[in-house]
């Protein structure tokens, strides 16, 4: 485990999933958590247990962010990596949304950052928000992600369409 | 005078299987579409066993596999929907010209056109999206021809000879298709999936055009 000023972050168990499952909210989609088509996955707490207890992939790219008090308050990971290309999709989720702005995501992106780069020696980053997630927009922009465009209108949910913007960041714009 | 062609397109069937295999091979289609050239031609066959196998009528398919055909030479090229989302109302298309004779733009962007009425008045899509390598500018031209608009620069985002290139992202959605269609209803008309339809039912009959 990764053991920061404000946050322990550790590969995410299958007792992680009760928490996990919370993220799944059809009223407050999340980027992260749309599948190839842009559709949201609805799984069962019992499917993300097996899930996370099942899959080699998983265990070694998703991980669970805890507070100081061992709280479990987001989960972060870099997924769909391309070796080819050497970029991988970074995804962060604070349980409440708002907690992005806080020093708890800033070390989960700093972590991911240098995971990324430095671990993985990836090439560049990318990232995806709706855009109902102004707040992780902004923790990506403070990191230094840089908008690569809106895809407008893929994604219908809550009664409205949603745009998805792709962020992305360089290792050398990074400085890792 | 009316702008005719005299190619059509149909759903892909399992006695394509060959001719879309052989298209495969061809380098271009490694490098402007996708596959590795590593891949042994049972793996290519599989993949396109998997593409063609007919879906059962009541299923709702996440791709639709059409096949560019000719009166001259025969099947020549592959369209493709795929990531259909029914939810949402969209897909992504992918258009390969395989028989290197038949290629041109005006037969690609007729096969866009029809392609893209088929998708917004028959499917009842919102969105259509394309992901075009920056290099591949005869084929991001035409989308940008039939309205799509470029909605993502992926920086060095694929790896070709050992060179990183941008990738672009375009969408359409139905309101600017149909705005489209309407601006240019005298050509449209002659190229649309009705006329299509007219001039497959002329063939047939041996009808004067």
């Amino acid at each position: 485990m990764i053991q920061g000023i404000y946050t322990c972050i550790r590969t995410t168990d299958p007792d992680d999933a009760p928490a996990l499952h919370g993220l799944y909210d059809l009223q407050r989609p999340r980027a992260a958590l749309l599948d190839m088509r842009r559709e949201p996955i609805m799984p069962t707490v019992d499917e993300l247990r097996e899930m996370l207890g099942r899959k080699e992939a998983v265990r070694g790219a998703f991980f669970t962010i805890e507070n100081r008090m061992g709280e479990i308050v987001g989960f972060c990971g870099l997924r769909s990596v391309s070796a080819e290309a050497r970029f991988a999709e970074a995804t962060l989720m604070m349980c409440k949304e708002s907690d992005c702005a806080g020093p708890e995501a800033s070390e989960a992106l700093a972590f991911l950052r240098s995971r990324g780069f430095n671990w993985l020696r990836m090439r560049k980053l990318v990232a995806h928000c709706l855009d109902r997630e102004t707040a992780l927009r902004d923790a990506l922009l403070r990191h230094g992600f840089q908008s690569e465009g809106v895809q407008r209108e893929v994604f219908y949910a809550a009664g409205r369409w949603h745009n998805l913007e792709v962020l992305s960041l360089f290792a050398e714009t990074a400085g890792e | 005078m009316p702008f005719s062609t005299e190619t059509w397109i149909r759903r892909a069937d399992r006695e394509d299987l060959d001719t879309v295999i052989g298209w495969m091979d061809d380098p271009d289609f490694q490098r402007f579409l996708y596959g590795d050239p590593a891949r042994s031609p049972k793996q290519i066959r599989e993949q396109i066993v998997s593409m063609l196998g007919r879906t059962a009528g009541h299923t709702m398919p996440g791709g639709v596999y059409l096949i560019l055909d000719s009166k001259r030479h025969g099947p020549i090229g592959l369209i493709s929907l795929q990531n259909i989302s029914w939810r949402n109302r969209s897909c992504n298309i992918e258009l390969y010209i395989g028989n290197a004779a038949a290629r041109s733009r005006i037969t690609a962007a007729i096969a866009i056109y029809r392609t893209l009425e088929y998708c917004f008045d028959e499917l009842n899509l919102h969105r259509v999206g394309a992901i075009i390598y920056a290099f591949n500018t005869a084929s991001w031209r035409i989308f940008e021809k039939a309205g799509a608009v470029r909605e993502l620069t992926l920086r060095d985002h694929i790896v070709r000879d050992g060179q990183t290139h941008d990738m672009y992202g375009y969408g359409l959605l139905r309101p600017e298709f149909e705005a489209l269609r309407a601006r240019y209803q005298r050509q449209s008309e002659d190229v649309s999936l009705r006329a299509m339809i007219e001039y497959l039912a002329r063939e047939e009959t041996g009808a004067p055009s």
